[in-house]
């Protein structure tokens, strides 16, 4: 399984982003090998449409799980799409403590959009 | 010639003075182009004889004929259309209606649907004036669409008056592009200034003519006329705020059936903008 994880800076020490379309990095911890890898956000210098384009990122980096701090209603939309479901995360803890988090059970899954669209 | 009337911000007097101008004028015709919160036609009580609905499009997809090939999302520069994993996402707000995915799909997959965004009314006032608005339907991201056709349709106009959206968006930019003149409906307070300062830039950068109407010229402070000093801005005309107008308004109804005072601005303001000619 592999889950992906909205990261401010390349390193599992580095703090979460507090945006998930404009996040500079997703990191992505692989559970079978146990291994981090850090992606660009390539969909955080779009103009329009950032938030399904970042889900389109991840759909392909073959995320299965998403831990995020917040998700508009088309991120909402195509995780749905992707199969691809999200967590919540608190902001202030770093890639690696979220990722405990979640293991522990500690964040809530992610149903409904937490902010509104932008344009 | 065509005019547009606009404002840093809501509530300077934008639409007082369009449909002041407008009824000040013997052949004209008016376009409401504020088309997300339109209320010039409050004022002029005109016969509505036609009505038009605004179509946009956007792609659907046959999912028996996608073969989830990814080509419609690498083509779109808005990600609006999205292959996912079983199914393509679209997200028909986000579309610029350019054709391009059904272009790119290999397997036929992509056809448009029209959307009604909006709508636009036609009216006649008197007998030989005309007066246009559009509405956004609520939801909708862009007026753009609605603006743009507004002026099709009235690009022949002699004379033409654009009561334009306040600020600077996209909106304001489609509905004054284009015109031979600007006017500035400003007001003497510290907030209306900073707002005015914002669409004086836009102004310049458009390389449109322009000049400003202050209204409540006898409230707030000087700065105003600094500043249009400062910058070389042309002052067209002041309108003083009276107790009466706030109520002739209030009513639905126009200055200059009311006070000769502002039939007198107008008139002015015509002078100056259109000529001698048409006042
Ligand atoms: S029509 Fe153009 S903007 Fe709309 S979804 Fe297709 S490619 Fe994107
Ligand atoms: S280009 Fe056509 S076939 Fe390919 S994913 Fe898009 S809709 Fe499906």
């Amino acid at each position: 399984m592999k889950i992906g994880i909205c990261a401010s800076d390349h390193t599992p020490e580095s703090l979460v982003a507090n945006r998930f379309a404009r996040a500079p990095y997703f990191a992505v911890y692989n559970s079978e090998t146990l291994d981090f890898a850090f992606f660009n956000n390539t969909a955080k210098d779009e103009g329009s449409g950032a938030g399904g384009k970042a889900v389109k990122v991840l759909g392909d980096l073959k995320v299965d799980i998403v831990l995020v701090p917040e998700l508009g209603p088309k991120a909402i939309d195509a995780l749905n799409a992707f199969e691809i479901k999200s967590y919540q995360y608190k902001q202030g803890k770093t890639v690696r403590e979220a990722l405990y988090e979640y293991f522990e059970k500690k964040l809530p899954e992610m149903l409904d959009a937490s902010v509104k669209g932008k344009h | 010639m065509k005019i547009a009337i606009l404002s840093g911000k809501g509530g300077t007097g934008k639409t007082t003075l369009s449909v002041n101008l407008f009824s000040s004028l013997n052949k004209v015709t008016l376009i409401d182009a504020d088309v997300e919160e339109p209320n010039s036609h409050l004022f002029l009580k005109g016969n509505t004889y036609h009505e038009e609905d605004i179509n946009k499009q956007y792609p659907v997809v046959d999912h028996d004929l996608c073969t989830l090939c990814g080509k419609c999302g690498e083509f779109c520069n808005f990600n609006a259309i999205i292959p996912a994993k079983k199914k393509v996402l679209v997200f028909d707000d986000l579309c610029h209606d350019c054709g391009g995915c059904k272009l790119v799909c290999p397997t036929n997959a992509i056809s448009y649907t029209d959307k009604a965004i909006g709508k636009i009314f036609y009216q006649s006032v008197g007998d030989n004036k005309q007066f246009l608005y559009g509405r956004l339907t609520v939801g909708e991201v862009s007026g753009v669409r609605i603006i743009e056709y507004l002026k099709n349709v009235t690009k022949k106009e002699e004379v033409l008056l654009i009561d334009s959206p306040p600020g600077t968006s996209c909106s304001t930019v489609a509905a004054i592009e284009g015109s031979d003149y600007c006017i500035i409906a400003a007001e003497p307070t510290p907030f209306g200034l900073s707002d005015m300062r914002m669409v004086v830039e836009l102004l310049r950068e458009q390389k449109l003519d322009f000049g400003v109407v202050v209204n409540k010229s006898n409230l707030g402070n000087d700065d105003i006329y600094k500043y249009l000093e400062e910058e070389g801005i042309e002052l067209l005309e002041n309108i003083d705020f009276r107790e009466e107008f706030a109520k002739i308004i209030a009513r639905g109804e126009l200055l200059v059936d009311h006070s000769e005072y502002v039939r007198n601005i107008m008139n002015s303001i015509i002078k100056k903008v259109l000529g001698e000619t048409y006042a």
